[in-house]
C-alpha cells in the first residue's frame, strides 16, 4: 500500500463519513477548503482499514481527479457487530494515462449488517483501470444485505477497465447482488440531443455526468452534495 | 429563385454499410404547405427524415439537398436543428439521468446561443414550458423526468410535439407521431402541430393512417417505394391507399 494509511475501530453505535479526493494540488480547491468530513490526499493512494461494530455507520466516498498518475486505493472493511451499515463510494475521472487500482475487500463476520457500493468512473486517453471488488460473507453473517456495482464509461480504444467483483458467501438467508459494466457514450443519445440543437460536444457532457449521477444521488442532499456534483461537472467540462 | 422554397431535395440516395435505402428522392416544399409521405414499411421513410436531420449512421452518395439556399448535408445535426428544422422521431430515444427541464433548456438555449442572443431568464424559460407543455396536456410533473425514460409508447409522441412546440421550427418532419396515439392524444397532437402551422413553416408528415388527416389536411401526398417516391399527388390518393393498398402504385 502506497501513500496514507488510515486504520480504525468504528465504535458502537457511532458513525463516521469521509470523502477522500485523489488528486494533485486538491488541498486548494474552493470546495475542499469549506465541505466537512474530507480528507485532502495530493496523489499516490490512499488505504483505509475500518472496523465497525454494532450500529456503527460508515460513510465513505472517494472522487479521484484526473492526472493522479499511479494510484491505489484500498479499502478493507469489517462489519463486525450486528446493526452496522457502510456505505462506499467512488468515482474516478481518468482522461489522460492514469493508473489507477481499487481494491475493496468487505468481509461481513456478523450478521444483520448491510454494506452498499457503487463505483463508476469515466476512463479516456490510454488511462488504466483495475477494480477488484471482493464481498465475503461469513457463515454466521446471516441476514446480511451486500451490494456492489461497478461501472465504467470508455471514451477511447486504447483506454482499459478491468474489472472483477468476487462474492464468497457462506452464510443463508442473505440478500446479496453485484454487477459491472464496461459500456461507451450512446451514439443515438447524441443524435437525439444533437437534433434538438444541442452541441456534439454539450451532448456529450451531459451523457458523461448522467452517467455519474447515481453515485453523488447515494449521498446525502445537502451543500457538500452540490459542491462535489459542480466540481464533477467542472472537471468533466475541462479535462474530457 | 423561388422565395417560397424551404427544403429542396434532388436525386437523393443514402445508405447504410451493408444497404442501399434512399435510391433517387425529389421533393421540394413550399413555406405553408403540408406533405404527407406514405409507404409500406421499409421503404425508407424514416431513413429519409434521418438523412434531412443529419443523422452520421447515413452514407448521401449521391444529390443535393438545400434548405432556406444553404447546403443542407454540410451542416451538423445541430446546425440543422438551429436553422429551423426537426424531426419528430419514430422512436424516441431515453436519455437515463437528464431531466426534461435540463434536456429543454440546454436545447433553447443552446440555440440562443448559436443566434448570437443571451440564454433566457429562469423565469422566462418556465414561464415558455408551462405554457408549452399545457399546449400538449402533458402534465407538470413531467419537467422533472428523465427525457422518455419509463414513458409510455403515447406519452413520448407528446414529449416530441412538446419539444417541438418550444423550438418553434421552420420545417417540421413528423415520423409517425401519430402511431400508438389514443383519440385525445391525437387530437392534441394535431391542434399543437396546426398552431404552428403558418404561412412561413411548413411540415413534412409521415404516417400510415388517414386518421391524423381527418385533423391535419395535407396539400400534397407522396408515395414512397423502396428508396424511390412513385406517386405525388392531392388528398385524394390517401382515400385510394386505403382502398387498395401499395400494390396499385407504382
Ligand atoms: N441503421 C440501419 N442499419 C441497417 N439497416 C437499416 C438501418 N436503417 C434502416 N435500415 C433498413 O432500411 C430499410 C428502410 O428503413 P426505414 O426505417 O427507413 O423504413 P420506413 O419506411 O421508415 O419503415 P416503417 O414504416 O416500418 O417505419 C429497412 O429495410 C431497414 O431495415
Ligand atoms: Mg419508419
Amino acid at each position: 500500500m502506497t501513500g496514507k494509511d488510515e486504520n480504525g475501530i468504528l465504535r458502537s453505535g457511532t458513525r463516521d463519513k469521509v470523502l477522500y479526493v485523489i488528486g494533485e494540488e486538491t488541498e486548494n480547491l474552493p470546495f475542499v477548503k469549506t465541505a466537512e468530513g474530507f480528507r485532502v490526499i495530493a496523489a499516490g493512494g490512499a488505504g483505509r482499514h475500518i472496523v465497525l461494530e454494532g450500529n456503527a455507520e460508515a460513510e465513505i466516498m472517494a472522487l479521484v481527479l484526473p492526472g493522479t498518475g499511479e494510484t491505489n486505493l484500498d479499502f478493507n472493511v469489517e462489519m463486525a457487530g450486528a446493526g452496522a451499515v457502510c456505505r462506499l463510494f467512488g468515482i474516478y475521472l481518468c482522461p489522460e494515462n492514469e493508473r489507477l487500482r481499487i481494491n475493496v475487500n468487505l468481509t461481513h463476520s456478523q450478521g444483520q449488517c448491510s454494506s452498499y457500493q457503487s463505483f463508476r468512473g469515466i476512463v479516456g486517453g490510454t488511462a488504466r483501470v483495475e477494480f477488484n471488488g471482493r464481498i465475503v460473507v461469513c457463515q454466521d453473517a446471516c441476514k446480511t444485505e451486500a451490494y456492489q456495482e461497478n461501472q465504467s464509461l470508455l471514451l477511447s480504444d486504447e483506454a482499459r477497465v478491468d474489472t472483477s467483483p468476487q462474492l464468497e458467501i457462506y452464510a443463508d438467508d442473505v440478500k446479496c447482488s453485484h454487477g459491472a459494466a464496461v459500456g461507451r457514450l450512446d451514439e443515438n443519445e447524441q443524435f437525439y440531443m444533437r437534433s434538438r440543437g444541442i452541441p456534439e460536444r454539450e451532448a456529450k457532457v451531459l451523457q458523461m455526468i448522467s452517467f455519474l449521477s447515481p453515485v453523488l444521488d447515494f449521498l446525502p442532499e445537502g451543500r457538500d452534495r452540490d459542491a462535489l456534483a459542480g466540481m464533477v461537472e467542472q472537471t468533466i467540462r475541462n479535462r474530457f | 429563385m423561388d422565395n417560397d422554397i424551404l427544403l429542396k431535395i434532388e436525386g437523393l440516395e443514402a445508405r447504410t454499410e451493408d444497404k442501399e435505402i434512399l435510391k433517387g428522392v425529389d421533393l421540394t416544399v413550399r413555406r405553408g404547405e403540408v406533405h404527407v409521405i406514405m409507404g409500406p414499411n421499409g421503404a425508407g421513410k424514416s431513413t429519409l427524415s434521418s438523412v434531412l436531420a443529419g443523422k452520421p449512421q447515413y452514407i448521401v452518395t449521391a444529390g443535393k439537398v438545400t434548405f432556406l439556399g444553404q447546403d443542407l448535408l454540410s451542416m451538423s445535426p445541430e446546425e440543422r436543428s438551429w436553422a429551423g428544422i426537426f424531426l419528430s422521431f419514430q422512436y424516441p430515444v431515453e436519455i437515463p439521468g437528464v431531466t426534461i427541464t435540463n434536456f429543454i433548456k440546454t436545447a433553447v438555449n443552446s440555440r440562443r446561443e448559436a443566434r448570437g442572443e443571451a440564454p433566457l431568464s429562469a423565469g422566462a424559460f418556465l414561464k415558455l414550458m408551462k405554457e408549452k407543455m399545457e399546449l400538449v396536456q402533458m402534465k407538470q410533473e413531467f419537467a422533472r423526468r428523465e427525457v422518455n425514460v419509463g414513458f409510455s409508447g403515447g406519452e413520448k409522441k407528446r414529449n416530441e410535439i412538446f419539444q417541438m412546440a418550444m423550438l418553434d421550427p421552420v420545417l417540421s418532419i413528423l415520423d409517425e407521431t401519430d402511431s400508438g396515439l389514443d383519440v385525445d392524444a391525437l387530437r392534441i397532437v394535431a391542434q399543437g402541430v396546426n398552431t404552428l402551422k403558418t404561412p412561413e413553416k411548413a411540415a413534412i408528415v409521415i404516417t400510415h393512417y388517414q386518421r391524423l388527416l381527418d385533423y391535419i389536411v395535407p396539400d400534397i401526398v407522396h408515395v414512397l417505394k423502396d428508396g424511390r417516391i412513385v406517386r405525388t399527388a392531392g388528398k385524394e390518393l390517401v382515400a385510394q391507399i386505403e382502398e387498395q393498398g401499395y400494390d396499385s402504385i407504382n
